[in-house]
């Protein structure tokens, strides 16, 4: 499709011009440190360099922390009426790193399997994608490359590059299209040559890499399961759940039923993020524990990531290499080291 | 028939009970769920038996514990709450001082010699210890935090009076910190006790700007050799920490490893 080659304050007054028309995320910072996906208005700073991994990754905003899922009243006959709630709001999310656009992709995959998620879906529907490269290694804890996220692209509507003081934007599907249209951007002249200079600028080694080949992964943590690595990195754990609450590909959720104090044959059922790290996820009816032990709860976390669900969703990984984890855990366990670390003792011990 | 309810206050400033008188707009549709049968900062009156006793404040005196068995015996359900009917709450602090230690820094060495040669002088502060409610009798449900959370004691009454199981979280307050998207105590420079207090404030406190300092006590579990070290780590010697883990814990297991093994 088309691209264009458009200068920084072009992009930035775009981007405040798509903001009028409906609510457009992008990372900003907020008083407190740290970047986060908020609604764009006039006093919004576009800012693309210096960007960090936002606290929480920007496809939560497809499933927020809680939400309603359906209302009911209890009619007189005794039978629920059932009304589902969904949320239909057009919006955009700009400024979406390539980790974090695999992130909404994996997220999608889920979402689309077994029992389709009518919420996450609709919004899912109503959402434009702008995403944003980066050529640069965010910080110390991003592995976007090892686990092949960096140059992820597919489900962004438009794609944006820095390069030298410019933006190539590259439009990739109608919705983005329309999002372009009578902006009279200049087209760019040489895709391809550009295309090549831009790989030629970015950084190599991309950030940090295994200490394997990424396709032997899913084998080694499958053969690791009663791995002293379990027990190492879980010395210092809270079980507090950070780390799968900030985690982009974290979709696990809770369910609560609350009726209407004034009138209790009304109510409505309302879904919040849960988290397998906690310690309570596995408790079930009688309260009996299937997963009692946090160095089970951690490998469990690091199968689901590296094992079970890419083999589901037949990719390859589910971790999207954002670092998330492990720059936000306070206890410093980052799933990368602990991948390694299953690497160097499959090694030893196959 | 509707349930009796009775609330009871402690050792506490009542401030859990008038957090209860403060959920103006649904108070209304709480009371026409219940009888109030006992309230002291709203009625008075009293009855011989009690569906649910609310009970506000820690133990502090014999004579204190017990009336508290006596409401228990009279009651078919005991909430502890607050911090003070949970935990012990910053007067249990006292615990960790010796009694006329304590009395000599409140009132001075004159009351302090008094005390020692006059048997009729027998002041308050001559308890044997303070207590958290559920070391004196059983307690079916806790209301935690100071004060009580409004929406948590919400939640009990409407789950007794429905006949369903009430849930409050057992996970850290970091899990709510990342339903806020709240910038990490840490990494605004300063130490936070989240990670090993429980949940259910919503973080008020971290979203507010401040730190968790624990007012809702351990989660179960608690990992305390990774938080010390963690603290330690951060420069914090052992005095502060313990002062930390003691401001509102000092009932929990943490505020006595503190004790013992830091000082
Ligand atoms: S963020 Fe760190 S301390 Fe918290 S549960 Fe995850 S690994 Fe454990
Ligand atoms: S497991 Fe950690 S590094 Fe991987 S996608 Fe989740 S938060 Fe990011």
């Amino acid at each position: 499709m088309t691209a264009f080659l458009v200068s920084l304050d072009a992009v930035s007054a775009w981007i405040r011009h798509l903001a009028c028309g409906q609510t457009l995320y992008f990372p900003q910072q907020s008083g407190q440190s740290g970047l986060r996906f908020l609604p764009v208005d006039n006093d919004s700073e576009i800012r693309f360099d210096g960007y960090q991994p936002s606290l929480a990754p920007p496809g939560k905003k497809l499933a927020p922390a809680e939400e309603p899922l359906f209302r009911y009243r209890v009619g007189t006959d005794g039978i629920p009426v059932i009304q589902p709630v969904l949320d239909a709001s057009p919006r955009i999310l700009a400024g979406v790193r390539p980790c974090d656009l695999r992130g909404i992709h994996l997220l999608d995959q889920v979402n689309q399997q077994g029992h389709p998620d009518p919420h996450y879906l609709t919004r899912r529907q109503q959402t434009v994608l702008i995403g944003c490269d980066c050529l640069t290694p965010c910080d110390e804890h991003c592995f976007c490359d090892a686990v092949g996220s960096l140059r992820w692209r597919e489900n962004a509507d438009l794609f944006l590059t820095r390069i030298d003081g410019q933006f190539l934007l590259e439009v990739q599907t109608e919705a983005g299209q329309r999002l372009v249209a009578n902006q009279n951007f200049p087209a760019c002249p040489d895709l391809a040559g550009l295309k090549a200079h831009i790989e030629a600028q970015r950084a190599k080694p991309f950030g940090r890499q295994w200490h394997a080949d990424a396709g032997r992964i899913p084998g080694i943590v499958a053969s690791q399961w009663s791995s002293p690595v379990w027990d190492k990195h879980v010395e210092r754990c809270f079980s507090c759940g950070t780390c799968n609450l900030v985690c982009p590909t974290c979709y696990c959720f809770d369910v609560r039923d609350d009726f209407q104090i004034e009138d209790p044959s009304a109510g409505q059922r309302v879904r919040h993020w849960d988290g397998c790290m906690l310690p309570q996820f596995a408790q079930v009816a009688g309260g009996h524990d299937f997963r009692p032990a946090p160095a089970a709860r951690q490998r469990h976390r690091v199968k689901r990531k590296f094992e079970y669900l890419n083999e589901r969703c037949a990719t390859t990984s589910f971790c999207t290499g954002c670092g998330r984890c492990g720059r936000q855990c306070t206890a410093g366990i980052d799933i990368f080291d602990i991948v390694n670390d299953l690497i160097d003792h499959a090694e030893v011990t196959p | 028939m509707k349930p009796k309810v009775a609330f009871f206050d402690f050792a506490s400033c009542e401030g859990c009970q008038l957090a209860v008188l403060n959920c103006e707009d649904i108070l209304l549709d709480l009371l026409a769920l219940v009888d109030i049968v006992e309230f002291r900062e709203a009625i008075t009156g009293t009855a011989p038996y009690y569906d649910v006793a609310f009970i506000e404040g820690s133990i502090n005196r014999e004579q204190d514990a017990e009336r508290l068995r006596d409401i228990r015996a009279r009651s078919a359900v005991l909430v502890a709450m607050g911090a003070c009917a949970c935990i012990g709450n910053v007067q249990a602090r006292s615990n960790f001082i010796a009694p006329a230690e304590n009395f000599k820094r409140v009132y001075g060495s004159e009351e302090r010699n008094q005390v020692q040669s006059d048997p009729e002088f027998w002041p308050l502060w001559a308890h044997t210890r303070v207590r958290a409610v559920r070391e004196v009798v059983k307690v079916d449900y806790e209301l935690r935090g100071c004060p009580l959370v409004p929406e948590e004691f919400v939640h009990l009454v409407k789950s007794l009076v429905a006949g369903t199981i009430p849930r409050f979280a057992a996970h850290a307050v970091c899990v709510e910190c990342k339903m806020h998207e709240n910038t990490c105590v840490f990494d605004r420079g300063d130490t936070c006790m989240g990670q090993i207090t429980r949940g259910g404030c919503q973080a008020i406190c971290i979203t507010n700007g401040y730190r968790c300092d624990g007012c809702r006590g351990l989660v179960p579990n608690a990992n305390m050799a990774a938080h010390l070290g963690l603290l330690q780590s951060k420069g914090l010697d052992n005095r502060e920490i313990a002062n930390r883990y003691r401001l509102f814990c000092s009932a929990e297991p943490l505020g006595r490893v503190g004790r013992s093994g830091h000082e």
